[in-house]
């Protein structure tokens, strides 16, 4: 646990005070989930689901495609009916207390369709309308760097752009809770960063956000605590560095081995924890210094080695170390062609 | 958390909709088509088929008759049809989706789409009395303000009745051919079809109480100085009453 986890430790500051007094009770959890079950026919898209979410936190759902990631936040957000189990979102049921609800939760929904005919502006103020005392237009418009587009017909808006506008959509009515499902899906790196940063501000006026992803990056960046969800559970909850720790190893060192390893020579070093060898390709799993272990013992052994990485533990490494299977199996760019699985359901 | 309070969208949330729906209308232009242009066409399809042989008040055949049923059909194509199947595309598309998350109420959302759609519909019926006036010497109905009173009823109840297909829909696209279905049934027992007069008694009375067959009965009262009949506004409000409770509901955002 070197600078790696200091790095964390910096970014997992806990709720923030009430700087502006909105949040009478900040003990009390923004978000808390129970129980939640959800079955689309045949298939079980969320079993169990439990998680309860600090005012002022960012609490990010990770997940696979299919995972149950998108369901889990419709659930939350009121948007689907759960068989069983209980959501309250600021205390209130999003199903029975809607309109209340509805005021201070923003919501960004994944591959969002607006009015394909209206410009950016004319959106921007509809959606504004909604709301009891909504953010100027064309201040949020400029937060999310759709100022030169703001006379653009959404339908003529690219990708990311229209992502940008569904995310300043779901921030327009001032929201004390805010639900992204994959925030970034489509933006370009800088268009990603510039939204990370939109996100920790609005973490710094007291928001809590919900963030549904699928890039380790974004939540180990941005996210207080994680729950990563497999088939329709919650397989884990804990801030990254927890989750990282569930990696069952904190560093890996690979080589390429150009003369053979002796035997046993590994394995027996203090802080190796596993060694595989695939080929010439040597993977060290351990901790403390393990490179400098690895590089001494194979010097003395006389062993040449060529191509030596030494690497912190990940998230995608704990996802591995819990679920079995890796997290970004799926390029990035083709979830906008990936329809949910619940896609066409009508469902009250 | 008892701090929040409900906070409903108030009038510059319906004006500000309407406002955007009548910009899309402006926008597609090929949209505009069905509203003025179905008006005309039908009117024309219509007009040779009555005589111009004055029946009473100097008011023709044409003015008693084809009028009403061509003013009936232009309503009750929007509401029955057209109407569903725009809330199907918003729908299909996810844009209703996505106004569910707000506090938008979908009475907002309805009553605004019903409101283009009706400014859409006036329009297209001034335009198809235009060229009835110009065209094929038409005369004003002899109680003016009664005709105008039924003619918004009879929106209202095929507005209605839209609704209702489009709430209980199982699809988007199931909402267009009900519609369709909805708007011939309600159409041959209202006497689109040649006439109340050939239709078997059962289904001629079944048809005025019906709000297709009512408001063309009504409408024609209206236009020739005749009473209305009661069981003509009392179908027409019941269709209202019935069709909005129902469409509010089993409403759907998705």
């Amino acid at each position: 646990m070197g600078a790696d986890t200091d790095h964390r430790h910096r970014r997992r500051r806990l709720a923030l005070p009430n700087v502006d007094g909105m949040h009478a009770t900040t003990s009390s959890p923004a978000v808390e989930a129970d129980g939640l079950h959800k079955r689309y026919r045949s298939k079980v898209a969320v079993e169990e689901v439990g998680l309860s979410v600090a005012a002022g936190e960012i609490f990010g759902i990770l997940g696979r495609n299919g995972a149950g990631k998108t369901t889990t936040v419709e659930l939350i957000a009121g948007l689907r009916r759960p068989d069983r189990g209980t959501v309250r979102v600021l205390g209130l049921d999003p199903r029975r207390d809607r309109a209340r609800l509805r005021q201070v939760l923003g919501v960004q929904l994944q591959e969002a369709v607006l009015h394909s005919a209206l410009t950016v502006t004319e959106l921007v103020h509809l959606y504004g309308t909604f709301y009891r005392d909504p953010l100027p237009s064309d201040d949020l418009i400029e937060s999310v760097g759709l100022t030169a587009s703001r006379r653009t017909r959404f339908e003529k808006l690219s990708g990311g752009q229209q992502q940008r506008l569904s995310i300043a959509l779901a921030l327009v009515g001032r929201p004390r809770v805010v639900i992204l499902d994959e925030l970034t899906t489509g933006l370009d790196p800088e268009a990603r960063r510039r939204m990370w940063s939109t996100l920790e501000r609005l973490r710094e006026s007291g928001v809590t956000i919900l963030l549904v992803s699928h890039t380790m990056e974004e939540v180990e960046r941005l996210c207080d605590r994680v729950a990563l969800l497999d088939e329709g559970r919650v397989v884990a909850l804990d801030s990254p560095s927890g989750l990282v720790r569930r990696a069952g190893f904190a560093q890996r060192v690979t080589f390429r081995a150009i003369t053979p390893v002796p035997g046993g020579l590994l394995e027996g070093l203090d802080g190796v924890d596993r060694v595989h060898a695939d080929g010439d390709r040597v993977v060290v799993e351990g901790r403390g210094e393990l490179l400098q272990a690895v590089s001494v013992a194979l010097v003395r052994a006389g062993v040449a080695a060529a191509e030596t990485r030494s690497e912190q533990a990940g998230l995608d490494d704990a996802f591995l170390a819990l679920t079995g299977h890796r997290l970004d199996n799926t390029k990035l760019d083709a979830e906008f062609d990936t329809a949910p699985d619940t896609k066409g359901e009508t469902i009250r | 958390m008892t701090d929040i309070t409900v906070h409903r969208p108030g009038p510059r949330a319906w004006a500000a909709l309407l406002i955007c729906e009548l910009k899309m209308v402006t926008r597609d232009t090929a949209g505009l088509i069905v509203p003025i242009g179905l008006p005309m066409l039908i009117l024309v399809m219509n007009a040779s088929s009555a005589g111009r042989e004055t029946i009473a008040h100097g008011r023709t055949a044409f003015d008693v008759y084809v009028l009403p049923l061509v003013f009936t059909m232009v309503v009750a194509t929007t509401g029955i049809v057209n109407m569903p199947s725009f809330l199907a595309y918003y729908r299909r598309s996810g844009i209703l989706r996505r106004l569910g998350v707000t506090p938008a109420s979908p009475a907002l959302v309805l009553v605004a789409q019903a409101a283009a759609g009706v400014l859409q519909m006036a329009l297209g019926i001034a335009a198809a009395w235009i060229l009835a006036l110009l065209a094929f010497g038409a005369h004003p109905p002899v109680r003016v303000g009664a005709a105008l009173g039924v003619l918004a009823l009879t929106v209202a109840a095929m507005y209605a009745l839209g609704l209702t297909v489009a709430a209980l829909s199982p699809t988007p696209n199931s909402s267009v051919a009900i519609g369709l279905v909805v708007f011939f049934v309600l159409g041959a027992t209202g006497g689109m079809f040649g006439g109340r007069g050939n239709l078997p008694e059962v289904i001629a009375t079944i048809g005025q109480w019906l709000p297709f067959g009512a408001g063309s009965q009504a409408l024609s009262a209206a236009w020739i100085g005749a009473p209305i009949e009661a069981s003509n506004l009392i179908g027409l409000a019941a269709a209202i009453v019935l069709g909005g409770v129902v469409a509010a509901v089993f409403f759907r955002w998705e």
